[in-house]
């Protein structure tokens, strides 16, 4: 399977600690995958080194036929693969609309194109009356949204999303999933890092399953989640 | 922050001041003292502000600014035509040196402050070694009886005035249109959070090191003049840590968050200065005035003035805040 993002056996050490080790799994065009596992598995490392914010120890990392392993992140960004942080990161001296605006900048080195651009995103997401409000004044569920409409602002190919509905009423995670399912009908290949396995079920075709920085799984997620290792990584062993 | 119409609203003004002080030499000597350290710390905070780049040592290119005048005129002869440019490249230059050296090993903050205000010292140290600079003494510009516009000597103060006028409002039009371009909302957005800035495609080190060339540029240009103006130039009044100092008070004063509030402060405070050091017969009597002003101002105003005046003014054009999200459209 050729795919949009491939990583052939990342690894990554912080000293000693072999933080991810041999990892290696692809992403298709227009799918949403998942990597899930129990805290401190690594994925956010991973997520890190895809996003460029870490270089890979070792490995290679390709995004559309090119190699971006050790590349800063604003180049992977304009190669069209852009991440959203797990701890929301907005721009708080802003509006919601230049915060967008800003993301909008890396397709439309005119301001008014940028501008036009952002109202666009902020429009599909249903988002405009927020449009002069200081990103400051947002409520998390809020703040989450903007981070996600930043990303897209910057028209993606591929989004990296960490942990998007950590502290989400099941309410707005809701709409949160509804949102992320619709972002393949317009071209955007989905990773997710996710704890809630229903939340995985739901949203993703493909998932792979890291514990220790290794893959233990990889496939559909049905398959997955059902594998006895990964019950055992996530819940400990049965007759233990 | 209301784009062009500010800027012709505050460069209507300069020009306003301007006209009032040419009724007098001692006016036009405060009008020239304001928009030089106006200048100053709109360009200043051209980085603090709006960058999040922390400087303690611009005295440093005005410094250089300042000599090169200074040097080229007294000891090489050389026009300002040919020292403004001189010393605006080096100072340029000595920015991109600094700054790539701060943002290759990811200073931020005080660090980078620091890291400045070394620069600054280990500058004004060696300016106050040298003996072709003057040592501590200082360099004298040559002057003659007679008025020489190549040679920037004038007896009356008006051209001066003109010309630092010029400087201020090209400051602050080029500032404006920066700040509605790109480049400023990759400045504010690094800021903000450079790491989000960097996910979002800006790249860091390179907007960073633009900002600090600009800023270094424009201070370098006011080095200049002020060489030509007082036509002498020694360590303590353009490279020491006062008139970095004085910069950022400024801004703190004026508001950081506006490309004008520098400005603000600096009409408030240089008048202020001037007519403290005039009056008090105490020996730094201005200086204790001042810091009592400053606790004031910032237990009171914390975002300055400008701050103020704006967050007044949006709060009473202020739209209701939407409750809630209308449902995403459907991309069926």
């Amino acid at each position: 399977m050729s795919g949009l993002l491939q990583l052939r056996a990342v690894s990554k050490s912080f000293g000693g600690l072999r933080a991810l080790d041999n990892v290696s799994f692809n992403v298709a065009a227009g799918e949403i995958f998942a990597i899930i596992g129990p805290n401190g598995a690594g994925k956010t490392t991973l997520f890190n080194c895809i996003a460029g914010a870490l270089r890979p120890t070792d490995g290679e990392i390709l995004f559309d036929g090119h190699r971006i392993d050790g590349r800063p992140p604003h180049e992977i960004c304009s190669r069209g693969l852009v991440r959203t942080f797990q701890i929301v990161k907005p721009f708080r001296g802003m509006t919601v609309l230049e915060n967008i605006k800003v993301a909008a900048f890396a397709r439309h080195i005119r301001p008014r194109d940028a501008e036009e651009a952002a109202g666009r995103v902020l429009a599909h997401l249903g988002m405009e009356a927020f449009a002069g409000i200081d990103a400051d004044e947002l409520n998390v569920a809020q703040l989450r949204r903007l981070e996600i409409a930043r990303a897209l602002a910057t028209e993606p190919q591929l989004l990296l999303l960490d942990e998007m509905l950590a502290g989400l009423t099941p309410a707005e995670a809701t709409v949160m999933c509804d949102l992320i399912r619709e972002l393949p009908r317009q071209g955007i290949a989905v990773i997710v890092v996710e704890h809630s396995i229903p939340v995985v079920r739901s949203l993703c075709e493909r998932a792979v399953v890291i514990t220790f920085g290794k893959v233990l799984a990889e496939g559909m997620t049905a398959e997955v989640i059902a594998d006895p290792r990964v019950q055992e990584a996530y819940l400990g062993r049965a007759d233990g | 922050m209301s784009g062009f119409r500010t800027v012709l609203c505050v460069g209507g003004l300069v020009v306003a001041s301007f006209l009032l002080a040419l009724s007098d030499r001692y006016y036009m000597d405060v009008f020239i003292l304001t928009c030089f350290y106006g200048t100053l710390a709109v360009s200043w905070n051209l980085m603090a502000g709006l960058t999040g780049l922390m400087s303690l040592g611009h005295a440093l290119f005005v410094g250089i600014g300042a000599y090169s005048v200074a040097w080229g005129a007294s000891a090489q002869g050389w026009p300002p035509l040919v020292t403004w440019p001189l010393g605006v490249a080096i100072a340029v230059a000595a920015a991109a040196i600094i700054g790539m050296l701060c943002f290759r090993y990811g200073l931020r903050g005080y660090f980078f402050a620091i890291a400045t205000l070394a620069f600054n010292e280990v500058a004004f140290f060696s300016v106050s070694a040298s003996v072709a600079l003057g040592r501590s003494d200082g360099l004298i510009l040559p002057t003659s009886s007679e008025d020489s516009l190549l040679m920037l000597q004038f007896f009356d103060k008006w051209p001066y005035g003109l010309i630092i006028g010029v400087i201020l409002i090209a400051t602050l039009a080029i500032g404006q249109h920066l700040l509605t371009s790109r480049t400023g909302y990759y400045w504010r957005a690094l800021r903000d959070n450079e790491e989000a800035a960097e996910a979002l495609g800006v790249n860091a080190r390179a907007y960073k090191l633009r900002c600090f060339m600009l800023s270094a540029g424009i201070s370098a240009f006011c080095g200049a003049f002020y060489a030509n103006y007082v036509a002498f130039v020694d360590p303590r009044s353009v490279l020491g840590i006062d008139l970095s100092i004085q910069m950022l008070v400024y801004s703190i004063i004026g508001g950081m968050s506006l490309l004008w509030g520098p400005l603000l402060g600096a009409v408030l405070l240089v008048p202020f200065s001037v007519m403290l050091r005039n009056i008090s017969a105490i020996q730094g009597g201005e200086i204790i005035a001042y810091a009592v002003l400053l606790i004031v101002l910032a237990l009171v105003l914390p975002q300055g003035i400008a701050g103020w005046l704006t967050a007044r003014w949006r709060r009473r054009s202020a739209v209701s805040r939407p409750e809630g999200f209308a449902a995403p459209e459907r991309s069926a």
